[in-house]
């Protein structure tokens, strides 16, 4: 599977949404993109990529497209 | 086969950890078994201790008190790859001194053991513990003093009562997860860093207030921990347990 592949699954593990809504998803833009939905969601990207995400990354993960630039400091390209 | 249910304990080399560590071996839990320094005594006991009872125990490394040697120790607990059902927080250092005559770096060096890198640490542990099925929690110790504020122990106090304050938080906010988290307040109990660091006329003090009239062992500590991470307490979340002999 693929970084995107893996990427997209861990959102659409998390949350109730489909694949169209991914690309121009955004934090707290549907109920359960939460806080609380966020530590499950960051909790699966640790998982999936064997990465531990700093706490100012994981406050800075604010959207679909900014997760993608966060990751690649963890050397995932997307 | 069922699989072993796995604790992580810090601070478990000696005195209330050790005693901790021996109750969930007994209880046939496999275990990550954190300490400060690296101790081939603690290391061989481990051993012994494993092979008595049948289970895995991950001796680990880390300090308290520094971050990178923390992040080094998340890093180690991932590639042992288990899934974490609990965290006991156990780790922790005491001063005593006056208001007056605490310094700067005890203040710094107290608050950073026993609070900020605690946080930090369970901050990585419960983000691992969020994909773990079945039971989960963290039960953190805490200490009498955190409730009481006792003569003395201001700096140290204070750190125990931001544990207890954290940990009611953290209830709230990781109930979502099915993860309980619960706190434990040992009142005078018999270790080695309660014997350095209190004066023989203090704990005949103290022990003027338990109606018990004795210090308590590690071991009773242990027992509340092992309630704690039972299903016998499922209902039981976001409280604080004074475990003191009834300290009045």
């Amino acid at each position: 599977m693929s970084n995107l592949e893996n990427y997209k699954k861990a959102f659409l593990s998390s949350f109730p949404i489909k694949e169209e809504q991914l690309e121009k998803l955004e934090y707290n833009q549907i109920d359960e993109w939460d806080s609380i939905g966020h530590m499950g969601l960051m909790s699966e990207l640790e998982e999936k990529f064997k990465i531990t995400l700093s706490t100012d990354d994981i406050v800075d993960f604010s959207s679909f497209q900014k997760g993608k630039k966060i990751l690649k400091k963890y050397k995932i390209n997307i | 086969m069922l699989k072993s249910k796995v604790v992580l304990i810090t601070g478990s080399s000696r005195g209330i950890g050790k005693a901790i560590l021996e109750r969930f071996a007994v209880e046939s839990f496999d275990i990550i078994a954190c300490s400060n320094k690296k101790n081939k005594i603690h290391i061989e006991y481990c051993k012994r201790l494993s092979k008595k009872n049948k289970i895995k125990i991950y001796p680990l490394f880390f300090n308290f008190n520094s971050k990178d040697e923390i992040n080094e120790g998340v890093e180690n607990i991932k590639k042992l790859n288990v899934k974490i059902n609990y965290l006991i927080n156990n780790a922790g250092i005491i001063t005593t001194s006056s208001f007056q005559m605490t310094k700067e770096s005890d203040l710094n060096e107290i608050f950073k053991v026993n609070f900020l890198n605690q946080f930090y640490f369970t901050q990585h542990i419960s983000k691992m513990m969020i994909r773990t099925d079945g039971s989960k929690g963290i039960v953190n110790i805490s200490s009498s003093s955190g409730l009481d504020n006792d003569t003395g122990r201001s700096v140290y106090s204070a750190s125990k009562a931001s544990m207890i304050s954290i940990s009611s938080t953290l209830s709230k906010e990781l109930s979502a997860f099915k993860i309980r988290v619960n706190t434990i307040a040992p009142g005078l109990i018999e270790t080695d860093m309660m014997r350095n660091n209190t004066k023989e006329e203090y704990i005949e003090k103290m022990l003027n207030r338990v109606s018990l009239k004795r210090i308590g062992k590690p071991e009773e500590i242990a027992n509340v921990v092992f309630f704690l991470c039972s299903d016998l307490s499922s209902y039981i979340n976001g409280q604080t347990i004074r475990v003191d002999g009834g300290m009045h």
